[in-house]
């Protein structure tokens, strides 16, 4: 009796010795199956496709590096196309009995699917959107981006700061979802660097020449132009910009949303010089972010990732980390308990090592994400500077 | 009740609504398209006047309502008797009016949107099942009111504009009021379905009233049939339900396949799968079951 | 004033772009009494094509251009058996059944394009044949060579068809068997033939229109067609359906509008405006400022 007390002291020794990694937490699934309601299809289907690969990367990694608590995770694609009436009939079926899901992406499908996730307190990932409509389905939701008035005035400023010769600045705005509110952001940043704000020009979304709205811009003589449009508008008025001799590349800043593929599939090598602020640094080298950077270059005819392209790369490990880290099983039974657990660590996660850079998470909102400005040179982009929010 | 077949039910609900809101005007041949910049118009100010004036629900969906009908009632009086040129161009222009206030008029949430409706009876619950009951409840009344219309003198007239106005006016049929009553009728029922579309999501965005929405509801009409309210009744349901059972595969060319069976049916049966003749045929078959039963009986007796 | 002239050569400059569109989407009325609301669709399907050969053969531009021309025109004469099989029963332009045909091929259109080319992602012609330096810049007066050649071009080819349909016989053939069928035949119009050639006709028009707005665009996405389907829809019952020197003017008229009111106005009111003045003249003459051509 006494030599089996020793020896089950002994294991039970080398089993705590072993660490967390041996003594994995039970877990009740096989899979980890995460929905992803995406836009496979419909006018903005090309950004969901690199939104999906983004995220069956990540699942891929997961699983080379063991999967979450040993079992391995798959991201399933479902179409809204772009159709609140399809994404609401998902995001009911998802919500009977899904522990976790991401999107839905964009804004008219979040605004009317994500009600049934909170309602039903399950988490869904909207890595992509703004903090003004996540915040509105918090806490079952977190926001991958500060408030737009924290986040973009210092960048703005730190832009207009670099050219001492701009003294007023007009703005290109296309009346769509967050974007003029991101407009309305820029303000206070070009005040704080002494900047005059010009009447904006609306850009209608049919848009398809640009000729009157150039003139209109060129009219008021600007020394700077910051763009709020999509990828594809912005890179035609900058060609227009061009064609009417705007010679001073760099004193056009493309915002984050505008910085997609369509912007240098079209703009070409009339984009050079031109600045964009974002959140990613592609330039980072890092093997992670090589490794990521490589794998896509060679599925997307060497196109260098969109800044989206990682956010639901990030979300699904963030993902991968809140179930670790909170003992999460994905037992049907306590599926009420855990979908709050995974609320609750992804809302005030610390120090979550993202695919580029760490950031914490408070009540929901990234405290600590910096952001960056390029200059555009041959489709690629050049490092200016980093601007951290205070 | 299950959340999926709850969405499902609703958003059929407001497709059929919304195309006989289509199919009333259609009935003379007319593409009253404006009902779609109604949908907008009314869910927009009933959202507002719920979340910022504290109205209660109720009165907002009757707000919705009378405004459609007012709208409705003021464009008829121009475009009542007018061409379907025009009656199409009246519809786009309301559109792209509609769509252009509510993107640049803060008070209504602008191009972000409308968010967090109140549940209609307090709980999530009691709110789907009121807003279910309306929805249904509306499809049985406009359903029998557009039913009794198409057997009435005025739906006979309307056949007979749609075949051929010029005849129709020299018969002593005043078009012009007809074409109002039935406009009027069709923005009202815009109107209200608007403002129950965005209490379904629980919010407003301007995506929800695009011209998307006119390709969809012409495939239900055209596709269902439009000589006859029984032809959304069944395209409704199956033209969104059935996409929702398809493979990720094959969902992701649902537009594709909306766009080819449209194609189809007009080229191969031009009224829709559901015609006047096809209703008759089954009601006559019904009636001739109803009243001979027990012929085989009698037969023998007489031998 | 400076601006004023800029905003008009603009105006112009868009004017051109729904010029040729109406004028295509006239001639088909013209020759089949079909309104084909996807008209433009197709074309955007043709630029398309253009973009696809170009990538393939090295920027072959002749090859790049026959490639645009021989896709609208097999499109035009793939469709045609569909409209003719709507129409049959129809001796005048009914546009309830067309126009809802037309939008269920240009839904496929706009779906296949963003489902198979490019991933979906807009796609950009090569500088050499979307760019030139302005052959004119005076302050910020500019006037591009796509621009003036466009414009040169719709007018062209609206004088062209005019007098092909009015003024010699194949194009009165065109004319007599899209309005009359049955008196065509009697006449010995031959209805197959002279119907395929007025359906080639409309393609190789549509062929040449895409190639000139690959010139003045410089690039297409999925989209675009729907984006300008409405305006041409609205230009030609303006003008009156089938008016072809009607629909060159309310072109010209609604681009110079258009950029009037985005230069001088709001840009997210241009369309407002237009459709008003649209409205405003189509209520005060139903059958178009010039009068219906059919």
């Amino acid at each position: 009796m006494k030599a089996r007390l020793i020896v089950a002291g002994v294991l039970a020794s080398m089993l705590f010795a072993a660490g967390p990694g041996l003594a994995q937490q039970p877990v009740a699934v096989n899979e980890w199956q995460v929905p992803f309601l995406n836009c496979l299809t419909g006018p903005i289907a090309s950004i969901g496709a690199y939104l999906q690969w983004g995220a069956e990367r990540a699942a891929a990694d997961i699983n080379q590096a063991g999967g979450i608590a040993g079992k391995p995770v798959k991201v399933t694609g479902i179409d809204t196309a772009n159709d609140p009436q399809k994404g609401t009939v998902e995001m009911a079926r998802i919500v009977k009995d899904g522990l976790v899901a991401l999107g839905p992406v964009p804004e008219p499908v979040i605004m009317a699917a994500m009600p049934i996730a909170v309602e039903n307190e399950m988490v869904s990932m909207t890595a992509t959107t703004s903090y003004e409509y996540a915040n509105k389905f918090f806490p079952w939701t977190v926001s991958w981006f500060p408030p737009i008035s924290k986040r973009l005035p210092p960048v703005v400023e730190a832009w207009a700061k670099q050219f001492s010769d701009m003294k007023q600045v007009v703005q290109f705005i296309e009346p769509y979802g967050a974007w003029p509110g991101m407009a309305e952001a820029h303000v206070p940043g070009l005040k704080a660097a002494g900047v005059k704000v010009l009447s904006p020009i609306e850009v209608p979304s049919d848009a398809v020449t640009f000729g009157p709205l150039v003139v209109k811009a060129l009219d008021q003589k600007p020394d700077g132009i910051i763009f709020a449009c999509n990828a594809e508008k912005i890179a035609k008025i900058v060609k227009e910009l061009k064609g009417r001799g705007w010679q001073k590349m760099n004193h056009l800043l493309v915002f984050n949303s505008g910085d997609d593929a369509a912007l240098y599939t079209i703009g070409g090598e009339d984009i050079n010089g031109v600045q964009v602020y974002n959140f990613i640094n592609p330039g980072l080298d890092t093997p992670r972010w090589n490794a990521f950077k490589n794998a896509y270059m060679k599925d997307h005819n060497g196109m260098v990732p969109p800044s989206l392209s990682t956010h639901y790369y990030d979300a699904l490990f963030m993902i991968k980390e809140a179930i670790e880290k909170t003992g999460v099983t994905g037992d049907p039974k306590k599926l009420k308990e855990e979908r709050k657990k995974i609320a609750d660590y992804c809302a005030n996660v610390k120090d979550f090592q993202g695919l580029m850079f760490k950031w914490d998470m408070k009540d929901g909102v990234p405290t600590n994400k910096p952001l960056y400005i390029f200059e555009i040179e041959s489709g690629k982009k050049k490092f200016v500077r980093e601007v951290r929010p205070q | 009740m299950p959340l999926p077949l709850y969405y499902f039910l609703t958003i059929t609900a407001v497709n059929l609504l919304m195309s006989w809101a289509l199919y009333l005007p259609y009935r003379m041949g007319h593409l009253h398209f404006i009902v779609v910049a109604n949908m907008a118009i009314s869910g927009y100010t009933a959202a507002f006047m719920v979340l910022s004036l504290q109205l209660p629900f109720w009165l907002a969906l009757l707000a919705g309502f009378l405004l459609g009908a007012l709208v409705g009632y003021i464009v008829a009086l121009f475009i009542g008797d007018a061409p379907t040129f025009a009656v199409v161009i009246v519809g786009f222009t309301f559109i792209y009016i509609t769509r252009t206030v509510i993107e640049n008029t803060s008070a209504v949430g602008g191009t972000m949107g409308l968010f967090g409706l109140p549940n209609v009876g307090g709980s999530p619950a009691a709110h789907r099942w009121t807003i279910l009951a309306i929805l249904y409840g509306l499809v049985f009344l406009v359903g029998f009111l557009i039913h009794r219309f198409d057997r009435s003198q005025l739906g006979r007239a309307a056949s007979a504009v749609f075949i051929d106005k010029d005849l129709t006016a020299s018969l002593g049929i005043d078009i012009k009021k007809m074409g109002i009553l039935l406009q009027t009728f069709s923005c009202t029922l815009a109107g209200g379905c608007g403002v129950l579309y965005g209490f379904i999501y629980k919010s407003f965005h301007l995506d929800y009233f695009t011209f998307h929405v006119i390709g969809i509801l012409m495939t239900v009409i055209f596709v269902g049939g439009y000589t006859t309210l029984w032809g959304t009744v069944l395209a409704a349901p199956v033209l969104y339900g059935v996409p929702l059972l398809f493979p990720p595969e094959i969902a992701s060319w649902r537009i594709v396949i909306y766009g080819a069976l449209l194609i189809l049916v007009l080229v191969l049966k031009p009224e829709g799968f559901i015609t006047t003749r096809f209703v008759h045929t089954i009601g006559s078959y019904w009636s001739r079951k109803r009243r001979q039963p027990t012929l085989p009986n009698r037969r023998k007796e007489n031998l | 004033m400076e601006v004023f002239i800029a905003q008009v050569i603009n105006g112009l400059a868009l004017g051109s772009i729904y010029v040729l569109l109406v004028t295509g989407f006239n001639l088909l009325l013209l020759v089949a009494m079909i309104i084909h609301f996807a008209y433009p669709q197709v074309v955007v399907f043709s630029m398309y094509i253009i973009w696809l050969v170009l990538g393939l053969t090295g920027n072959n531009l002749l090859l790049g251009a026959l490639a645009g021309i021989a896709s609208s025109i097999l499109l035009n004469l793939i469709s045609a058996p569909l409209f003719q099989k709507v129409m049959e029963k129809r001796a005048e332009v009914d546009i309830n059944t067309t126009m809802v045909l037309s939008m269920g091929i240009g839904m496929i259109i706009t779906d296949v394009l963003s489902h198979g080319f490019n991933k979906g992602h807009p796609i950009a012609f090569p500088e050499t044949l979307a760019g030139g330096e302005a052959i004119l810049r005076v302050g910020l007066i500019s006037v591009l060579p796509g621009q003036v050649f466009s414009l040169v071009v719709g007018v062209v080819a609206v004088s062209s068809f005019f007098l092909l349909l009015y003024k010699t016989r194949p194009g009165r053939a065109f004319r007599a068997i899209a309005e009359d069928p049955n008196g065509a035949r009697l006449v010995g119009i031959p209805l197959l033939r002279t119907g395929l050639e007025s359906y080639a006709l409309s393609g190789l028009l549509g062929g040449i229109i895409a190639l000139l707005l690959s010139v003045l665009l410089g690039s297409a996405s999925p989209g675009l067609g729907e984006q300008v389907a409405h305006k041409v829809l609205a230009v030609s019952i303006i003008a009156g359906l089938g008016n072809l020197v009607g629909g060159l003017v309310v072109g010209l008229f609604l681009g110079i509008l258009e950029a009037i009111v985005q230069g001088y106005i709001s840009g997210t009111w241009s369309n407002v405006i237009a459709f008003v003045v649209m409205l405003v003249i189509i209520l005060a003459k139903p059958n178009g400022l010039f009068g219906l051509k059919l």
